[in-house]
């Protein structure tokens, strides 16, 4: 387990040190990133002109929110982007058959070959939107929060990228596994606003078959203070759960697998 | 040369339609998408605010109409431009018997095949979900189809020119997210227009992008004179035009500058 993790730790290092090569790929990449948001923040922005709090949550408070979940998809995207490309860049192509080789678990270093680096700049931008929030929400930033902060954005992290990494496992077979993997990815958005708007069925969903919820909902209201919130104590249980999961079924898979090479 | 576009487009639309899970996928994301709008607006009723006169069926239907139409209006060739520009396949692109214009409107009609199936199925799917009204009459439904179509050529050429930005920097994933940026805000995907603040709103005036989804939704409601649906047509017509005699013009300029890799 601690040797896995310390080569998961230096297959992402190489990795990261191979993409700092392509400084261009890389601002246009931020750039992006940030188009995509201020496409949902404009929405957010336009939905408050019309109305002063939604299912209760006022302005800076769904924006801290929204910071919250931006902070563990971009902790994902750092540690575990490679569930995107295990379709795509390894099984089509052969080289899947060379982690197989290597003498560590296959997932161990495929996901270390994950080289989104752009979550980097994402991760400070999620940190300023959440400290400048609770700022005017009148919060006290103390280091317990920080902490705090920081813990959770870590768990959310590793919650969303044991979900991807469940799914990425359909790559095996389609040769593609960045769409499905994309779209379970996209019900995080269902999580980016308070769950008090949805239904039951959805709100199971996301807390409780797909645990988003506990990647920026349930964290978020202990920021702000919310006082009968025992269901936090369980976010590193759930995200351990989830990993359990998920290093079964890949392992189940890996015995499965049929090359595409020769 | 219509049936030179029409082989091009078949042959595009096969490729695409060859990943039919996919389509599946990207109906399911509508979906998601769509259930985060309806259920933040519905949030929004229950507290007692009224929204410009629109009631809780209308909006809903808004979005059904903005996720539907998504898929025709987003979906381009920017990629394939891009990627051809990259791989040096650009060079068998100009040597082809047929137009860089009329080739990739080929592709782009190609893309739209798919993505009207999509957005067919992504309509059908939310309307048994959630209810959709339907539209004020027949000859609006009909114009409906004609102003979308119509958008579709303004965003050909839009396309186009973006695109030619990667004859200079190779690279073209950036000006991608801006044209989704641009059309999901100044299109009225992201909200009916109406609910924008005002200098958003005059933005939006003056960019031919609100044509695309806001106005052939509102004409799809009945809400627009049939003199203001000509107004709408002729305004289009204009910037088809416009974006056109651009487009020659920067491409002209862009073919000299091109490198090919491999070529």
């Amino acid at each position: 387990m601690v040797r896995n993790l310390k080569l998961y730790g230096a297959f992402l290092i190489a990795s990261l040190k191979k993409m700092m090569l392509y400084r261009i790929d890389c601002l246009v990449g931020m750039f992006s990133q940030v188009a995509f948001q201020v496409i949902e923040l404009v929405f957010i922005w336009i939905v408050f002109q019309n109305t002063e709090t939604i299912a209760g949550w006022n302005f800076e408070q769904l924006l801290l929110l929204y910071g919250v979940m931006m902070l563990s998809v971009s902790v994902t995207e750092l540690l575990f982007d490679a569930t995107y490309d295990i379709g795509r860049k390894l099984i089509r192509k052969g080289k899947f058959d060379t982690t197989l080789l290597r003498p560590v678990h296959p997932l161990v270093s495929i996901l270390g070959d994950s080289e989104s680096y752009t979550a980097l700049g994402y991760i400070v931008i999620s940190l300023i939107l959440i400290v400048a929030m609770l700022i005017r929400l009148h919060i006290a930033v103390t280091f317990l929060l920080v902490m705090k902060i920081v813990y959770f954005g870590i768990l959310g992290g590793f919650i969303i990228g044991g979900i991807q990494t469940i799914f990425s496992v359909a790559g095996l077979w389609s040769y593609k596994s960045n769409e499905i993997v994309w779209s379970v990815f996209q019900l995080h958005k269902l999580a980016q606003y308070p769950i008090g708007i949805y239904n039951r069925f959805i709100k199971l969903l996301i807390s409780g078959i797909l645990p988003f919820a506990f990647a920026s909902y349930y964290p978020t209201l202990d920021y702000l203070g919310q006082q009968q919130n025992y269901l936090i104590l369980l976010t590193p249980c759930i995200a351990l759960l989830i990993w359990m999961i998920a290093i079964k079924i890949w392992n189940w898979a890996l015995k499965k697998y049929r090359s595409t090479g020769n | 040369m219509i049936h030179k576009i029409w082989a091009i487009a078949k042959q595009n639309a096969n490729e695409s339609l060859y990943y039919r899970f996919d389509l599946l996928l990207y109906i399911f994301n509508f979906l998601v998408e769509i259930t985060v709008y309806i259920f933040i607006w519905l949030s929004i009723y229950q507290n007692g605010n009224q929204i410009l006169g629109m009631d809780f069926q209308q909006i809903t239907t808004y979005y059904i109409l903005v996720v539907s139409l998504n898929p025709i209006i987003v979906w381009g060739i920017n990629e394939g431009m891009g990627t051809a520009i990259r791989e040096g396949e650009i060079l068998r692109e100009l040597l082809h018997p047929i137009s860089y214009f009329e080739y990739y409107f080929g592709m782009r009609i190609g893309e739209l095949i798919e993505a009207t199936i999509v957005g067919i199925l992504t309509f059908g799917i939310c309307a048994l979900l959630f209810g959709v009204l339907p539209p004020a009459g027949i000859l609006n439904f009909l114009f409906f189809v004609i102003v979308v179509c119509l958008a579709v050529v303004v965003i050909y050429f839009f396309e186009l020119i973006l695109g030619m930005t990667a004859f200079y920097t190779d690279t073209i994933w950036g000006v991608e997210v801006l044209k989704r940026a641009i059309l999901n805000i100044f299109s009225g995907m992201i909200a009916p227009i109406t609910l924008f603040p005002g200098f958003l709103q005059k933005i939006a005036n003056i960019l031919p992008f609100k044509d695309c989804v806001y106005t052939p939704i509102n004409i799809y409601f009945g809400e627009l004179s049939q003199i203001e649906i000509v107004q709408v047509i002729g305004k289009q017509c204009l910037w088809i035009l416009i974006l056109y005699v651009f487009a020659k013009i920067v491409f002209h300029k862009a073919i000299k500058n091109i490198t090919v890799n491999g070529g």
